[in-house]
């Protein structure tokens, strides 16, 4: 069975029957549409990188800060008891 | 299409580029050819006008993207109208549809002095029914669009030997077949 079908046209569509979905305004209008859009997904995608820019840099400030104020370690001398003959 | 003409065109791509407005020009201009193109993959008025509007909304969307590669603007809205035409089948799961007009195939194909008869247009559509697809949209662009191998090659995205091979071999069927001679034949 083939995959598609062949029709045959007795009569020519007609320039008036084409008329009817010539319209350049509505093209240009879903156009715009899509521009803004494209427009405001570019604003959204651009503010998530600088919001996530932003949090990565807080966060590596806090570690840091974290980093700094762990109390330095106290140095244990150990002796070790002499052997006492 | 000359030289000039290419340019001309060119000149108003810049121009929509910048501003949409001007990209009017260039659909008054396609819309017939972009719409009958449809038509005849679809044998719907209603869907050939939504698909049509969607490739020149595609079109317009992408302009900045466009880049003259040899092949007139046109190729390139036929290629834009094509994959809305597949995208549309692969959604509906149809079977494709190839509509020709009756007197479209008479004035394409000459047969001599035995004219025509419906038995033997009905022939012709059974035997074209059994070509691939590929073929029949080589034939269809050929023919009917008047379109050349290079342009064929960009629209379907083969090279134009490929164009050339199918075109031929379905001409080549189409004459051990029927005792006809196609117009343009070379």
């Amino acid at each position: 069975m083939s995959r598609h079908e062949i029709r045959l046209r007795r009569k020519r569509i007609t320039a008036r029957g084409r008329e009817r979905f010539r319209n350049y305004d509505a093209v240009l209008k879903s156009h715009e549409e899509t521009q803004r859009l494209k427009k405001i997904m570019k604003v959204f995608t651009l503010f998530t990188i600088i919001l996530i820019l932003v949090m990565l840099i807080i966060m590596v400030f806090r570690w840091e800060k974290r980093m700094t104020y762990i109390p330095a370690k106290e140095n244990f001398e150990i002796t070790f008891g002499t052997k006492q003959v | 299409m000359t030289d000039d003409e290419i340019r001309k065109e060119q000149e108003i791509i810049e121009r929509s580029k910048k501003d949409a407005r001007a990209f009017g020009e260039l659909y008054e201009k396609y819309f017939d050819r972009i719409f009958n193109y449809i038509y005849r993959q679809t044998d719907d008025e209603e869907l050939s006008g939504d698909l049509c509007s969607q490739t020149f909304i595609n079109a317009l969307n992408n302009l900045n993207r466009y880049e003259f590669r040899g092949v007139p603007f046109s190729a390139w809205i036929y290629k834009i109208a094509g994959n809305e035409v597949n995208k549309h089948y692969r959604k509906n799961k149809g079977k494709k549809i190839f509509s020709i007009e009756e007197l479209t195939i008479k004035e394409l194909v000459e047969r001599g002095d035995e004219g025509w008869d419906e038995e033997l247009i009905n022939k012709l559509l059974d035997f074209m029914k059994d070509l691939p697809i590929d073929m029949l949209q080589v034939l269809e662009l050929r023919f009917f669009e008047d379109k050349d191998f290079k342009e064929i090659a960009f629209i379907l995205d083969i090279t134009e030997s490929g164009a050339k091979m199918r075109t031929y071999r379905a001409l080549d069927k189409l004459r051990k077949n029927f005792n006809i001679k196609v117009k343009y034949d070379e």
